[in-house]
């Protein structure tokens, strides 16, 4: 393993995406990072603009009036990069997602517009699962950051 | 000096200075966690986690910057492209370039020439202007913002470090950071020490983004700053000078104001001690202060600054006057 791989394991720098939810989810993913659980441990930071992400964690289901916003985000955060979808909502649109007839606001989980790579489902997900979902994101990252290298 | 020695510790000096401003950012950023209640950066990993994800994060900054160098790099349109990418190269070479003239124990480097202080404080001012210019040139409200917040404190910054440097420097009479770091501290100099370095250490924070100076990186208001556009290798780039400059910062620091630390290789254990504690003094008023608005800060710096300023100047002038006896 190269040791820009290896940094990459190192230090995955997360992007928070609340799309449309009750909020309970980015309570959980919020105190993941608060000192309790300290992800800053292993290297796991908060940015604050998509550009810096690496991880891409979505929260809630997806209003029709933000599809343009997620899809925007998720282009903004440079290659190679992992979403992580936390919650039942953003994991499968939950009671919010209809089919027929389909609901007049609610588009349903996020996985209808961007690729997820891990779902950490949970209505709210305890922050023990959120930080196993981010260390399974982080591996995940770490084989497309390898096929990146490669293909150069 | 013989210029063979001069030219091999400089090659020696960019490991040594990468080294030190890595472990000077980990261990602020260590400090800090620790202030808040939490672990930060975990110095010796759990021995079961330690085979997948590396047995110690002392490197940790390190390890952001090799990370960011691996990514793709996103230019926006509405960029002015030229200035855009070369901004963030032209920042980390005056803040290298800045390091050959600072000398650290037991290697002078370029600081015995005539006027290093003044080339040296140039440098730095002109690596600072470069993370300002990058981001006026990205096109993005927030890079706008957050440069302008950079242009104003750097610019009340500034004056308390020109002047804290000059009155050492008229005070001992040189404009060479050799000279200045080598030569014994007499008594009456203490006290220059004392008003001129507290004038200095203020301007660092604003310089450093130190807490209370921290508006251009105000995360919670203007995304990420003036960094809100970069990533990948440049935001890399940055992240490189920055670790360049908080090295220069220190050095520079411990040359002027506490003589003769980085002068002889035997001073080495102290200059290592007082590094350590001006990171300490650093991490502790991040932790302890709030956020202050741009105005306020303004304000601030010229109500505790300007009249600190004037007093170390007001110091070195009777030195030179031969009130006191240097």
């Amino acid at each position: 393993m190269g040791i820009i791989n290896r940094a990459r394991i190192y230090s995955p720098w997360l992007y928070h995406m609340h799309c449309g939810g009750c909020n309970g989810c980015d309570i959980e993913t919020l105190a993941a990072l608060a000192p309790r659980f300290d992800a800053e441990r292993f290297g796991i930071q908060l940015v604050a603009s998509p550009r810096h992400a690496d991880i891409l964690v979505t929260t809630g289901c997806v209003p029709k009036q933000f599809i343009p916003m997620v899809k925007r985000v998720y282009e903004q955060v440079p290659d190679p990069k992992v979403v992580v979808a936390v919650g039942g909502c953003a994991c499968g649109g939950s009671l919010f997602y209809d089919e027929d007839p389909e609901n007049y606001a609610i588009l349903g989980s996020a996985d209808l517009l961007i690729p997820v790579d891990v779902y950490v489902p949970g209505c709210a997900p305890k922050p023990e699962q959120i930080i196993n979902g981010i260390v399974q994101g982080i591996l995940k990252l770490a084989e497309k950051g390898a096929k990146k290298d490669a293909k150069q | 000096m013989d210029p063979l020695f001069t030219i091999i510790s400089i090659i020696l000096i960019l490991p040594i200075s990468l080294v030190l401003g890595v472990l000077y950012s980990f261990l602020i950023r260590k400090l800090n966690a620790r202030f808040q209640w939490r672990v930060g950066p975990i110095i010796r990993m759990y021995s079961d986690l330690s085979p997948v994800i590396g047995s110690t994060r002392i490197w940790q900054p390190l390890y952001d910057i090799l990370k960011l160098m691996g990514k793709d790099t996103v230019i926006p349109g509405s960029a002015h492209k030229k200035l855009f990418v070369y901004s963030p190269y032209m920042s980390l070479i005056f803040s290298i370039l800045a390091i050959f003239f600072i000398p650290f124990p037991g290697m002078p480097l370029l600081s015995e020439i005539p006027y290093s202080l003044i080339i040296a404080s140039y440098l730095i001012i002109a690596s600072i202007m470069f993370t300002i210019l990058g981001p006026v040139a990205s096109g993005s409200p927030w890079g706008a913002i957050g440069a302008r917040r950079e242009a104003e404190l750097f610019l009340v910054a500034e004056l308390g470090f020109v002047v804290s440097l000059f009155s050492v420097a008229i005070a001992k009479n040189s404009l060479s950071i050799w000279t200045l770091a080598s030569n014994m501290e007499s008594l009456p100099a203490i006290l220059l020490t004392l008003v001129a370095g507290t004038t200095m250490f203020v301007a660092m924070l604003g310089k450093l983004h130190i807490k209370p100076f921290d508006m251009p990186e105000a995360e919670c208001e203007i995304v990420a700053g003036p960094y809100t556009e970069y990533s990948g290798k440049l935001l890399g780039t940055y992240f490189l000078s920055k670790v360049f400059i908080l090295y220069a910062m220190v050095s520079l620091f411990i040359a002027i104001f506490l003589p003769p630390f980085s002068s002889g290789f035997i001073w080495l254990p102290l200059y290592a001690v007082a590094a350590v504690l001006l990171i300490f003094l650093l991490a502790v008023v991040q932790v302890l202060n709030p956020r202050y608005l741009i105005r306020k800060a303004l304000l601030w710096y010229l109500k505790i600054v300007v009249p600190l300023a004037i007093l170390s100047l007001i110091v070195a002038f009777a030195f030179v006057l031969g009130w006191m006896v240097v």
